[in-house]
């Protein structure tokens, strides 16, 4: 009995496992996400060109992982209070996560050119905390090559990141744009495989 | 006669006390980014020791290797090259991986040491400088592995 279980148990594991093999999945380590602050007082900029990210062309899942310490500012000091406690927490939450799905996958070819509009839903976790997002974006394919393009706007206050007085609050605006380019292979091979 | 001196002299100590402020906050404010090249090394190890490290107890390795304030740890990594390609900033990227280790750690040079990867090959064995932004993990919605990221690298000369 506990044998047949056993079996049932690693029968099951292995179809899933076998299932999710087969599946078109779309990698990206090569990416770039900007935030983007705009005051009266001062324009704030930051890059992060380390995000990974996944497209399951088979059943619309897109999960991208954003380190956060990665987000470069042009002066340091800034860049350390975005880091510090009182900011994004980057030690205590070192990564951000996009956990979503295409909604429209029927509009997408990956097979052949061209620019395809599609719908993203899903979670987006920053700074420990997770909000249901919307977003629309672009995925442009060419050849072997796919190009995600997406513009965001995050209401820093939605994750817990609040500024009541002094000049973070006159100087950092209440909802940060977020541009993000990334680009996509088709990994031909099991993607676990590939990466293990 | 003796006030008008003290007034002088108390009003001299506030001129230099405001000057000596605003000095400070123009340094705070324009001061540059710590070079991670002139810094030395916290840790030196190899990249299979730090991604066992960080897959053993991220927890304690997150403690011990990255800063609050985003200032974390200068590594000095060890391994083999098994990737060299070219990031959207036009940074060289170098992944350091055992053949059958499950994650490595992945090295992103500047526009000043880019130049110094043109004359490496996947296989060679290096060794490289440069801080810590994240550690290894496994994450389950990926359904993959994530490297250690290091950046700001520059190779080092084993030979020094």
């Amino acid at each position: 009995m506990k044998n047949s279980i056993l079996t049932l148990i690693t029968l099951i594991v292995f179809s899933f496992t076998a299932f999710s093999q087969t599946d078109g999945k779309l990698v990206s380590k090569k990416t770039h996400f900007k935030i983007y602050s705009h005051t009266a007082a001062e324009d704030i900029e930051a890059n992060n060109y380390k995000s990974v990210g996944t497209i399951n062309t088979e059943t619309g899942e897109i999960v991208f992982s954003v380190p956060m310490q990665s987000y470069e500012f042009e002066k340091s000091l800034m860049q350390k209070h975005y880091n510090s406690k009182k900011f994004l927490d980057t030690k205590q939450f070192p990564k951000s996560k996009l956990k979503g799905r295409i909604t429209n996958l029927a509009d997408v070819d990956f097979k052949n050119d061209g620019s395809y509009n599609v719908n993203i839903e899903g979670d987006l976790t920053i700074h420990g905390e997770t909000k249901k997002v919307s977003e629309k974006a672009t995925i442009t394919v060419k050849g072997a090559n796919v190009v995600l393009n997406t513009k965001l706007n995050l209401t820093l206050a939605d994750y817990a990141i609040a500024f009541k007085d002094g000049k973070p609050s006159t100087n950092i605006a209440k909802v940060i744009e977020v541009t993000v380019v990334a680009e996509l292979i088709l990994c031909c091979y099991p993607v676990s495989g590939l990466y293990k | 006669m003796l006030k008008n001196k003290l007034l002088k002299i108390i009003l001299i100590l506030i001129g230099v006390g405001v000057l000596t402020a605003i000095g400070i906050g123009f340094y705070m404010f324009n001061m540059p980014h710590r070079d991670v090249q002139a810094t030395s090394s916290d840790y030196k190890l190899s990249a299979e020791a730090i991604v066992t490290e960080y897959l053993n107890n991220p927890t304690v390795a997150n403690d011990k290797y990255l800063d609050a304030e985003g200032e974390s740890k200068i590594l000095e990594i060890t391994g083999q090259i098994t990737s060299i390609t070219t990031d959207f900033n036009n940074q060289k990227v170098v992944l350091l991986k055992g053949e059958n280790a499950e994650a490595g750690v992945i090295c992103t040079f500047t526009e000043k040491t880019n130049a110094s990867v043109n004359k490496l090959k996947e296989g060679q064995n290096i060794s490289v400088k440069g801080v810590i932004r994240s550690g290894a993990s496994y994450d389950e919605d990926l359904e993959m592995y994530e490297n250690v990221i290091l950046e700001k690298c520059s190779l080092i000369n084993k030979n020094q």
